[in-house]
């Protein structure tokens, strides 16, 4: 054990898989001389060289693309977007051939895609996003987001692994910001959920950084017990963590940074209305960014994105009901 | 204490208007407040007398506090029961509550008491009414600490502890398969029925179907019908329709009455052995009336109108026709007919000749396809033409097959030569 940031258990992960299976290569712009935007493969090239820590073109179609067909041919890519804004340039290599190969021609398509996401620090339109929903909607992908350095090290492990595309969410603004005792040598975290915090009057349904957002706001919240979940995977979706914490608590407020239009709250929401019915004390609220650009301006993305208060104040509400 | 935006979470009492014993009827003042936001007059929730004032002025109480509470089945003007009887608590509308449904409890009505006390009058969780079920809770008996007094599942949870257990719950129901691996859905709810198929009830045709019906199956039964079709370019009528603004019919119109002076044989009657060849042309134009059926009105000497003029008796005729304000005169002595069932988009029909005439024109939708043309280089090539199929119907005993023919030629290039 030793503690470390998010993003180094991220770096770590990366190095304890390209050193144990030398299938495992990393490929992105600016990720190897320059060690990535954020420097989570810094050091990397020195160690690995540049035929396993592949500087790219400025072109993410190209970067998945040619993922695939490595990994069609054997080997297990690990493909950076700089910024998760910009996959939608690599979009139709990741919905329309890496996610439907298996299922067209059995072919597994062993990537894994991390996509640096989220805002909170003035990124502005191009650099805050939280495009998770989209790859939940599309057959064929996993999706996940760890919110703590232990399940960033276990999670980029697991998808490494994993012989399916896997859509790993890594929030920029947990980079530095979020610290953790984070086991020595390798381990898998599993695509199930985790209670971030037990409790019993109400339950905040969450990922990546809200799970911390949650956790502030329900600290100590006139005296109720609130249990936190943190859903660790977006696909799949641990329905049963999901329904059992609503059986529990019979009150439930789902928290997502992103967009609130089809959000993957809104997909938890939408499993708790068909299988959770009869265990809810009062409605499912849903607190996320509202279906706005996220603003440059400091106060203006404040205000757009979920804050502590925001949860707080769900809370309050529902815990009232 | 209402609710004044979102983030206003406590108000303070700035007056009452009203006093206790008075009677306030619903949505007047009953009493001011002031918020760090506004200050507003509360309005009351309900009419009756005003029995009880429980927050006095200059107090600050959260969002939610009961102000006052009102009798709801006093009446104006009269001493209320409860000033009698102080012991028996009056049904009241709380305030700062919806005002809730009341009805009066004392000895006339026993009837009435279990529904203004049972559930119609408060609603219930999911939650609450499972564990009420699983522990046979009457939830009447629960007092409510949620908003405006609801049940929440920790009150009828403490309530079944303090009873002292009552029946386990249920162990949590078996997990369905996940939706991403197998549809929910369940065949046999809703499987269409296999009884036998019951018909609903007949009724007698209407007297206007029963008269085309009669007068088609004798045009069957007389005529020797033949149909013919030929395919026309109506760019031309196109043009001139948008120049006139006419619809493309009294253009056709006027152009089948030049074919027809030409043709004189199409303009006629066989009445058995009697064949009659008209000049004038009397030219029947087939109108629906809806579902009830159709009528055909007459243009007499529609060889002299102009298409505007033919636009306008049509119009006219047609308005008439669906007002059903059509004379006998107007339905009678027509000596050709046109139909144009196209405005549905259909392409080619086989009209039934109107007896005693020798001959229908049936027009369809206009619709554009690549043709070949050829240009006045004499190269082809093909182009976009807005279309028509034109259908002549004929009657063998009065003509053959090559004058229906030359008649739609003839028919066709006045089309395509069209000039306004």
């Amino acid at each position: 054990m030793s503690e470390m940031t998010y993003l180094r258990a991220i770096s770590d992960g990366l190095r304890t898989e390209m050193r144990d299976d030398e299938r495992v290569l990393l490929m992105g712009e600016d990720i190897g001389v320059y060690g990535g935007a954020f420097k989570v493969t810094d050091g990397f090239i020195e160690e690995f060289g540049a035929d396993r820590v592949m500087d790219t073109p400025l072109a993410e179609s190209g970067i998945v693309g040619t993922a695939v067909g490595a990994a069609v041919v054997g080997l297990r890519p690990v493909c950076e977007m700089q910024f998760a804004d910009f996959v939608s340039c690599g979009f139709d290599q990741i919905i329309n051939v890496a996610g439907k190969m298996l299922y067209r021609q059995g072919l597994p398509v062993n990537i894994t895609v991390r996509l640096p996401s989220g805002g909170g620090f003035s990124g502005g339109p191009f650099h805050s996003q939280n495009p998770e929903a989209w790859f939940m909607h599309s057959p064929g992908l996993k999706v996940v987001a760890p919110s703590t350095a232990e399940d960033a090290k276990g999670l980029i492990i697991a998808s490494i692994r994993d012989p399916n595309p896997v859509i790993y969410m890594e929030h920029k603004n947990l980079y530095r910001r979020v610290k953790g005792e984070v086991p020595e040598g390798s381990y898998e975290t599993p695509f199930t959920a985790r209670v971030a915090r037990e409790g019993d009057d109400l339950v905040v349904i969450t990922y990546g950084a809200m799970v911390h957002t949650a956790l502030e706001a329900t600290a100590d919240l006139d005296g109720a017990s609130i249990m936190v979940l943190d859903l660790r995977s977006l696909v799949p979706l641990d329905e049963e963590a999901i329904l059992g914490a609503v059986h529990h608590c019979s009150k439930v407020v789902v928290v997502d940074e992103a967009n609130y239009t089809c959000a993957a709250g809104a997909q938890v929401s939408a499993l708790i209305a068909e299988r959770g019915f009869e265990d809810l004390d009062g409605p499912v609220l849903r607190v996320a960014s509202p279906d706005v650009p996220i603003p440059f301006s400091p106060p203006l993305e404040a205000a757009v994105l979920p804050s502590v208060e925001r949860v707080r104040e769900a809370c309050r509400q529902l815990l009232e009901y | 204490m209402p609710q004044m935006g979102v983030s206003v979470a406590e108000g303070t009492l700035v007056e009452w208007r009203k006093q206790r014993g008075d009677w306030v009827e619903a949505d007047e003042t009953i009493c001011e407040i002031s918020t760090d936001k506004i200050d507003t007059e509360v309005p009351s929730p309900a009419s009756g007398r005003l029995i009880e004032v429980l927050v006095q002025v200059g107090v600050t109480v959260d969002v939610g506090t009961t102000l006052a509470r009102i009798a709801t089945d006093a009446r104006p003007g009269e001493p209320h029961r409860s000033e009698n009887d102080p012991p028996a608590a009056p049904p009241v509308a709380a305030l700062a509550t919806p005002p809730a449904a009341s009805a009066d409890d004392g000895p006339p009505a026993p009837a009435a008491a279990p529904a203004a006390r049972g559930s119609a009058a408060r609603r219930y969780s999911p939650v609450v009414q499972r564990i009420a079920d699983e522990h046979n809770v009457d939830l009447d008996e629960v007092e409510g600490t949620g908003r405006d007094g609801r049940v929440q599942k920790k009150d009828v949870l403490s309530h079944v502890q303090a009873r002292g257990g009552g029946r386990a719950p249920a162990p949590a129901q078996a997990t369905e398969p996940t939706m991403h691996i197998e549809s929910p859905y369940r065949p046999g709810a809703g499987a269409p029925s296999s009884g036998p198929y019951v018909a609903p009830e007949g009724r007698p045709l209407s007297r206007m179907r029963q008269s085309i019906g009669e007068h088609m199956k004798r045009s069957q039964e007389t005529a020797a019908t033949c149909t013919t079709w030929i395919e026309v370019d109506v760019s031309r009528i196109e043009i001139a329709r948008r120049q006139l603004g006419i619809t493309a019919l009294p253009l056709i119109a006027r152009c089948t009455i030049g074919a027809l002076v030409e043709h004189p044989l199409l303009n006629a009657w066989l009445e058995g052995e009697t064949h009659t060849v008209h000049e004038q042309v009397n030219l029947g134009i087939a109108v629906a009336l809806g579902e009830d059926g159709l009528i055909v009105p007459v243009v007499r000497g529609a060889q002299d109108l102009s298409p505007e003029g033919l636009s306008r008796r049509i119009r006219d005729l047609a308005r008439r026709a669906r007002a059903r304000q059509l004379s006998p005169d107007d339905v009678r002595g027509a000596t050709f007919t046109i139909t144009n069932p196209g405005q549905f988009g259909s392409m080619m029909a086989t009209p039934v000749i109107s007896q005693p005439q020798v001959a229908i024109l049936d027009v369809e939708a206009i619709i554009k396809r690549p043709v070949v043309v050829t240009d006045t280089f004499g190269e082809d090539a093909i182009a976009i033409r807005p279309m028509v199929i034109l259908g002549l119907s004929w009657d063998h005993r009065a003509l053959d097959g090559a004058q229906a023919a030359r008649f739609l030629a003839t028919l066709k290039k006045r089309v395509e030569s069209y000039e306004a």
